[in-house]
């Protein structure tokens, strides 16, 4: 089973025509560019008012930026976070970040039934999980507010570096 | 360091390698233990989620070190890279290996699983043979092992329960989340006789190891308070203390190096931090890397005296490599409608629920006949945060997110608990499963990585299909919701044995009844790559024990003076 086939599949449909070697300053920019895309899609999964904390209270979006650039971080994952964005923004004709939230759910949806943009929404979905229900030395989870609304905590000890230090 | 001519150089510091370090050290002979992995002092092992569960940081970087595996698909041969599939093979490349981040529910394997051939015959498409030697020859070191290690539980009688020894564990058992009143009262319901799980991790503290605090986080993490049974808590910290120990971290081994047709001269090594190359002398060599490395160590150290690979006069190195069988099921215990046990009983966080049944190890049923089966472990659902909450988050083929999801989780989280089975079976040895090293794809250092073909036999699906249809009606009884189980033939990567089969017959075997290669006495195989069979659960209890009775032998071999002295 080849977990990369969907994003080859995106190179061969033209979504991904960076998909060969980039390096990071390059890719630094292109997240730049649709940060306020992909956190519009953290706040439509994870709102506010709900009973677990909001993507824009616990700050989702930052530890994705931290997560994906960092040395740990699968690289091809991090492009196709980045292509998947780019891709959800092309369709929309870049006005996704501009829509009430009941166009939002309309694009996300018809994403959806792409299976690149269903993969892509699971990352995405993935990544806002683990801020909200990680550590909180990864600068989400803000004062445990995860935990607290499940009711369930990390165990001792609690990481005093993150990525082990490394 | 490349001058010093060390008594034994074990490559590898698991399990395996940690016994044989131990052996000897405290046998006052010098000792070089190459980790290719770095050192992780006991206080940094954190219950991070996101670092020990979700991100490769105690594995190589599969970009970098990956294998090749090679599956059926509709018939054909199909081999992905791991760096392409994201399965990883590694488990555990720190000191101690993978012993760090069991779960430590261990059993020894029963007399009758050494002579599984002559008990229940062959089976067509499988190579499965006796051992060469009998439970009576390793039980002595099941028992130092349990000592050593720091074993807990309570011996019941069974009559799939191997004899022992001594009359019962040198610790009492772990405590035990009320739960378990429930799955033994359904069984008995049932007629089925759960047992306490013997466990690697201690329940009164232990020379330097504290006992264990219920952390609520156990598998797949390393522990903070040394309770666990790893190799570097239980063998290695003694074996440094005897001053005869090195332990060099962040130091792979590329190839082993002969020096005469007889004998392994060094260790090619590089360090994996500047990417120096240095060599390491011995007057043996012990290969404890686990299984399948072992096995592409040795094919990758081929050399003009052994072109097919080191100590593969056979032609059996890298064959029959097996994992474990079986699969798991779990259902979820819902507050509303629960049954002989309060809520919060069953939300106490941290206690184990211990119980294992080994009622199906040998099957004699009125319609499917007799044959070998499998061990099953109770235990919660793993408690780690994310990975719950991750999960079901699907309803008719779409994402649920908003409001649905917030209230999906949070009554998984605070109205349920799901308690889950593991089963343990033979996974049959076969033509179709071995390692052998890649044509083309090489590690960062240059050398070729392991490919390993994996299929398994239609037999293990069976058995496991069987245990779990049992497993199902506990969980029926117990009152649990949702109940699901999956067998399949994929393995579990971390549990993988075989490759260098020990025998008598130099001609069908890669390894002596002492682990010894056939062809080199002074190269040894220490890790379960030895085992022609692995019986019907987890390995580690095994490794411990027949590394402690390799390491005896050898301790015997320089002792009397049989392993010579390089000139």
């Amino acid at each position: 089973m080849r977990r990369r086939n969907f994003m080859i599949l995106g190179s061969i449909i033209g979504i991904s025509p960076y998909l060969s070697a980039q390096s990071i300053t390059l890719e630094q920019k292109r997240f730049a560019k649709i940060k306020k895309t992909i956190a519009t899609v953290q706040a439509h999964m994870l709102p506010d008012h709900t009973a677990l904390p909001s993507a824009r209270s616990m700050h989702t979006i930052d530890f994705l930026e931290e997560t994906i650039f960092h040395s740990t971080y699968d690289r091809d994952i991090r492009r196709f976070v980045i292509d998947g964005a780019e891709e959800l923004e092309r369709r929309e004709g870049g006005k996704f970040t501009t829509y009430d939230t009941t166009r939002k759910e309309k694009a996300l949806r018809a994403y959806e039934t792409d299976s690149y943009g269903s993969n892509w929404l699971s990352r995405i979905m993935t990544l806002s999980m683990e801020a909200m229900l990680g550590d909180p030395i990864y600068g989400s989870n803000i004062g445990e507010s995860g935990w607290k609304a499940v009711e369930s905590f990390g165990g001792l000890p609690r990481p005093r570096t993150r990525y082990m230090g490394r | 360091m490349s001058n010093e001519i060390y008594d034994a150089v074990i490559i590898g510091s698991g399990a395996s390698g940690g016994a044989v370090a131990y052996t000897l050290t405290k046998a006052g002979y010098r000792v070089a233990v190459l980790e290719k992995g770095r050192l992780v002092p006991r206080e940094a092992f954190s219950k991070d989620e996101i670092a020990y569960c979700r991100r490769d940081i105690v594995t190589p970087n599969l970009f970098e070190e990956y294998h090749v595996i090679e599956e059926k698909v509709n018939g054909r041969w199909e081999a992905t890279p791991t760096y392409d599939s994201g399965w990883s093979f590694w488990n555990g490349n720190i000191v101690g290996g993978s012993s760090n981040f069991m779960s430590g529910m261990l059993h020894r394997m029963h007399p009758d699983d050494f002579r599984l051939k002559s008990k229940y015959g062959a089976i067509e498409g499988a190579n499965v043979v006796d051992w060469p030697i009998s439970y009576e020859d390793l039980e002595p070191y099941y028992t130092l092992a349990e000592d050593l290690v720091g074993i807990s539980g309570h011996h019941l009688p069974h009559p799939f329960e191997p004899p022992r020894s001594t009359p019962d564990f040198p610790q009492p058992p772990t405590r035990e989340n009320a739960v378990v009143t429930l799955l033994e009262r359904s069984c008995k319901k049932l007629g089925i006789t759960p047992l306490v799980t013997p466990r690697a991790v201690l329940s009164q503290d232990k020379e330097g190891r504290d006992a264990c605090y219920y952390s609520n986080f156990c598998g797949s993490y390393g522990c903070s308070s040394g309770a666990k049974g790893s190799s570097r808590e239980a063998l290695l910290r003694p074996a440094l203390a005897t001053g005869k120990l090195t332990l060099l971290t962040n130091t792979h081994v590329k190839r082993l190096v002969t020096a005469s047709k007889n004998r392994i001269g060094h260790a090619l090594c590089v360090d994996t931090i500047t990417g120096k190359e240095h060599t390491m002398h011995g007057r043996l060599f012990v290969v404890a890397a686990q299984a399948h490395e072992s096995a592409r160590l040795l094919l990758n150290s081929a050399d003009t005296h052994y072109p097919n690979g080191l100590a593969n006069s056979s032609g059996e190195l890298g064959k029959n490599l097996i994992f474990s069988g079986g699969g798991s099921g779990q259902g979820e215990l819902h507050k509303e409608g629960l049954k002989h046990l309060s809520f919060e009983a069953l939300m106490q966080p941290g206690y184990f629920v211990n119980r294992t049944i080994l009622d199906w190890y040998f099957i004699d049923d009125w319609l499917e006949g007799k044959f070998k089966g499998g061990s099953v472990e109770w235990m919660f659902e793993h408690q780690n945060i994310i990975s719950r909450a991750l999960k079901h988050n699907y309803e008719g083929g779409r994402l649920v997110w908003g409001e649905a999801l917030a209230e999906r989780i949070h009554k998984r989280f605070t109205q349920q608990k799901s308690i889950r089975f593991e089963i343990f079976n033979d996974w049959l040895p076969t033509d179709d499963c071995f390692v052998s090293i890649d044509p083309t794809h090489k590690d960062k250092y240059g050398m070729p990585v392991g490919k390993l073909r994996i299929n398994g036999h239609p037999q293990d699906i069976k058995v496991g299909n069987y245990i779990a249809k049992k497993c199902e009606k506990i969980l029926e009884e117990m009152g649990a919701k949702h109940i699901y189980s999956s067998v399949s033939a994929a393995p579990a990567q971390n549990l993988v044995a075989g490759g260098c089969r020990f025998g008598d017959d130099p001609k069908r075997s890669v390894l002596n009844r002492y682990c010894q290669a056939h062809d080199i006495p002074n190269l040894f195989v220490a890790d379960a790559s030895f085992m022609p069979t692995g019986g019907s659960v987890a390995y580690t209890w095994t490794i411990y024990a027949n590394a402690l009775r390799v390491a005896d032998h050898i301790v015997g071999m320089l002792n009397k003076g049989n392993i010579r002295p390089l000139a």
